[in-house]
């Protein structure tokens, strides 16, 4: 078969497999609704709507576990604040369909009181710390009697009826379960699939390269919680209604959140449909041992999902959606004819004119401990400039940028940047920077690896747009002119070194920067590389962007740069004109030793 | 006054039980850099074998001490070979957290089907009845608990700094890569590691299975304040552990009295909270926590 011939029916397949996927998701569903209507038996009815329940709770962890990638082993404590909200005002006469809102009211305040402070912890300590959380809420459930009944707990009355969410049948309860199932499927698949998910996923795979990105990266992730929260909170209302009985025990426990949050798992982490699977296919083994063995049984089921749990984090970490994508095959390359070139500049080598002033840095001063990395160093950046920054290593060039782009805050001295609305801005913080069109590149290239490299881009793209349709095209038109045209599907982790380097520019260039920060995008890249490199940086200037460039290759340097600032020891040892600079005696000591100084 | 000393008194056997159980864990956190949320389930495993041993072969529970410990060191090495090990360079941190949360959810439930839910009192032996020291009335198992826990810790740390495979530990914590380049094996030294965590929580459950009964779930309580401790004492110091829960163990024993004994865990977590979020390196934090927390 020769490459043109797959090539379309790839895009053929893709379509048809999607369709595929949907239509099995559909299946899936109806079967939660159908079976236990046709089958008609108590149990199953119970079953099913446990199914539901689980999978609506999971799915709501999702956003948070999976998407935003913040591993909350707490998640209970939303439910059983919906649970208690829901019985209390029942218990007031009020209606649980309002007191669902109630419940997702407080959750939202405790979710964001709960997590603020925790997200700067990571990994197994932002789980250590929402258990303790929850710990602390069913202890305080326990205290406060007067208002839920302590460790006796709280009854609903017998009220029947629609409006009371409590039935003699048990169809009508199936009914809102799985109602609230599909709200909480339809908000997953919601935000995974817009502006908000894409930015929640790159602040979980990298989250400084997420803020370069202009992502407001703790907004972001504040709304992901709140949203989570609330959905869980509803859960719990109806749970209420549907137990009859609720007590801090079971309602604030730590069970319940490793289940939640294990389901989740086993379908697939951060998938949008994995925390449905893995709640249809591990909640019948808990409802049947309970069930049908009985008391004989108990512990049963939880030392399946204990042995389930263990293999599937060996075997199949990516759970069974991973499992389902590496069956239906894995992803072709994409149609797109730049063959990894990266487009070259026009031909018309006149450099622009160079503007007015659009950055300045004064007197800036940093210190680590002893170390006076920066020292007393001011410049200038001029509009549609190309300013090489060169030094030796450890001369506090990264260190430079890092406070040019926010991520540093200097000991002394200020940067401004000049906005669109022309007055001088003195950000503070990499959003800041990010909003007045400074975009920078990291040394270390940080992709999101989980990320396609379209998404990649696309996360830069929806820094100027809002919908996704748009992000994509402007993602597109920036692989296609980064040489990145032929890559567009592929997982960014599978792309060379010169590739990263390329996709780390291609973000930032998907921003439409004013000013762009290039952290040595050209070290360990071959020498056709380092030509397209040099042509596409004149491209970008000459559309009235201007760049600071570190760089160590000296041929690119020279090439490139309208100025020249060597950096030695944190101060500014030379500036000018790149073939001047390079022939100063002090420069070539601090590159070479003084001998050669000398020579 | 003597009240107050009495709390005191009860606030620091407290934390010398909670100093036998964190030991392990904080060793585990320190060198593994694994966050063994099954820890309490050794704990609960380990009481579970000084019942079976204690009541099968009528012996002082402390003798058992001889089989339990190293049957918790071959359960640790054996959980750091087959689940920890093939996860160490898992894409996802997260993914060795559900490790552990699945070992410790498929003990639990073990114990339940073995045992039932009902708990097992280990035979004490006297290790129940008081002895006066001055004004203060103490358990006899409380204070053997406390001296273990003294013993122990010194032990632990002098093995660290003094012997050779002290030394290859500890670099292999600072730096996994150089440590291989020097000719240690990282693997082995992570399996032995694992396994003295869980022989240290082995030694513990003999001493704390006279005074506490054993049930399936008695580890989830033990666990949660030994994390408190791991934390509080900075991650991976052993001696920070030993203090961190001296302090726990005295802020429990007067928030019992001084707040309300339905309270005591609200305040200890609570602390555990703000020290988290404030201080991540711990009270006695030292600089290799701190690199660790925030990466």
């Amino acid at each position: 078969m020769t490459e043109t011939a797959t090539r379309p029916a790839t895009a053929l397949e893709r379509t048809n497999r999607q369709t595929l996927g949907w239509a099995a998701l559909g299946l899936l569903l109806a079967a939660l609704l159908v079976v236990p209507i046709v089958v008609g038996d108590e149990f199953v009815y119970h079953i099913f709507i446990t199914i539901c329940l689980f999978a609506a709770l999971s799915t709501a962890w999702n956003i948070v576990g999976g998407y935003a990638g913040q591993l909350s082993l707490g998640h209970a404590i939303f439910y059983g604040i919906g649970a208690y909200a829901g019985v209390i005002l029942v218990n007031m006469g009020v209606s649980p369909w309002f007191g669902m809102f109630v419940g997702a009211g407080v959750a939202v305040v405790a979710a964001v009181v709960v997590s603020y402070p925790c997200f700067r912890l990571h990994g197994p300590f932002f789980a250590l710390a929402t258990i303790a959380f929850l710990e602390v809420f069913r202890v305080l459930a326990l205290h406060f009697r007067d208002l839920t009944g302590g460790a006796t707990g709280l009854m609903i009355p017998l009220k029947i009826g629609w409006e009371w969410m409590v039935f003699r049948e048990r169809l009508p309860a199936l009914l809102i379960a799985f109602g609230m199932l599909l709200v909480c499927l339809a908000v997953a698949w919601a935000i995974r699939s817009r502006r908000l998910g894409f930015q929640l996923v790159a602040t979980r795979e990298r989250e400084s390269a997420a803020r370069a990105a202009g992502v407001a990266t703790v907004r972001v992730r504040l709304i992901a919680v709140s949203v989570s929260a609330a959905l869980s909170a509803m859960v719990g209302t109806f749970h209420a209604m549907y137990l009859t009985y609720i007590e801090p025990a079971s309602m604030f426990s730590l069970q319940l959140s490793i289940q939640i949050a294990m389901f989740a798992l086993i379908g697939g982490i951060g998938t949008i449909w994995g925390p449905l699977l893995g709640a249809v296919l591990l909640v019948p083994i808990t409802e049947f041992a309970r069930g049908a063995l009985g008391a004989e049984a108990i512990g049963l089921h939880g030392f399946v999902y204990g042995l389930v749990l263990m293999l599937v984090v060996l075997f199949m970490p990516d759970g069974i959606m991973g499992v389902l994508s590496r069956f239906s095959g894995a992803r072709k390359a994409q149609d797109g004819g730049d063959e990894g070139h990266i487009a070259a500049a026009s031909p018309s080598r006149t450099p622009p004119e160079i503007g007015k002033p659009v950055l300045k840095v004064e007197n800036l001063e940093k210190h680590f401990g002893g170390l006076h990395v920066t020292n007393d160093v001011s410049f200038t950046l001029r509009e549609g400039e190309i300013l090489g920054l060169i030094g030796p290593n450890g001369a506090g060039k990264t260190t430079l940028f890092n406070m040019i782009s926010g991520f540093l805050a200097p000991d002394g001295g200020s940067v401004s940047v000049l906005g669109r609305d022309g007055t001088w801005h003195s950000p503070s913080d990499p959003g800041e920077y990010a909003a007045l069109g400074v975009g920078r590149t990291f040394q270390i290239v940080q992709p999101f690896a989980a990320m396609s490299v379209e998404e990649n881009i696309m996360v830069g793209a929806f820094h100027r747009f809002h919908a996704v349709a748009d992000a994509r095209e402007a993602a597109r038109q920036t692989a296609h002119r980064m040489g990145l045209g032929r890559y567009l599907e592929d997982e960014a982790s599978s792309l060379t070194i010169g590739g990263l380097k390329r996709l780390e520019v291609a973000r930032v260039m998907a921003m439409e920067p004013r000013v762009l920060l290039l952290d040595e995008v050209m070290a360990g890249i071959n020498r056709a590389d380092v030509r397209r490199a040099v042509d596409l940086m004149l491209s970008i200037r000459e559309t009235g962007v201007s760049i600071i460039a570190i760089e160590h290759v000296m041929q690119a340097v020279m090439a490139l740069s309208d100025r020249v600032i060597v950096l030695n020891s944190g101060e500014i040892i030379a500036e000018g004109d790149p073939k001047e600079v390079v022939r100063d005696p002090q420069v070539i000591e601090a590159y070479l030793g003084k001998e050669f100084a000398d020579a | 006054m003597q009240t107050f000393l009495q709390i005191i008194a009860n606030g620091l056997m407290l934390g010398g039980l909670f100093a036998i159980v964190a030991v392990g864990l904080t060793l585990i956190f320190g060198i593994v850099k694994v966050v063994n949320f099954a820890h309490g389930e050794f704990l609960m495993v380990g009481m579970y074998a000084t019942y079976l041993l204690t009541t099968g072969l009528g012996v002082h529970p402390y003798a058992t001490a001889i089989a339990v410990v190293p049957i918790l060191f071959v359960l640790g090495a054996l959980t750091q070979r087959f689940l920890i090990q093939p996860l160490m360079n898992a894409r996802d941190e997260h993914i060795q957290i559900f490790a552990t949360v699945g070992l410790s959810t498929a003990l639990i439930n073990l114990a339940l089907l073995l045992f039932g839910a009902d708990i097992a009192n280990t035979p004490n032996y006297q290790l129940r009845s008081q002895v006066e020291i001055g004004p203060v009335r103490l358990l006899q198992g409380q204070l053997w608990v406390f001296l273990a826990a003294i013993l122990l810790v010194t032990g632990l740390q002098l093995f660290l700094k003094r012997t050779n495979i002290g030394r290859a530990i500890r670099a292999t914590a600072q730096n996994r890569a150089a440590a291989r380049l020097m000719g240690i094996n990282d693997r082995f030294v992570y399996i032995l590691t694992f396994g003295i965590g869980a022989a240290c929580v082995g030694l513990g459950s003999a001493l704390i299975a006279p005074l506490y009964p054993s049930s399936p779930t008695i580890g989830t309580y033990f666990v949660l304040i030994a994390f408190v401790v791991v934390v509080l004492g900075g991650l991976g110091s052993i001696p920070g552990a030993f203090f961190g829960a001296l302090l726990i163990g005295l802020v429990d024993a007067l928030s019992g009295f001084y707040i309300g004994s339905d309270l005591r865990e609200a305040v200890v977590f609570g602390i555990f909270l703000v020290i988290l979020i404030l201080k991540p390196s711990g009270l006695f934090g030292t600089r290799m926590s701190l690199s660790h927390v925030s990466p």
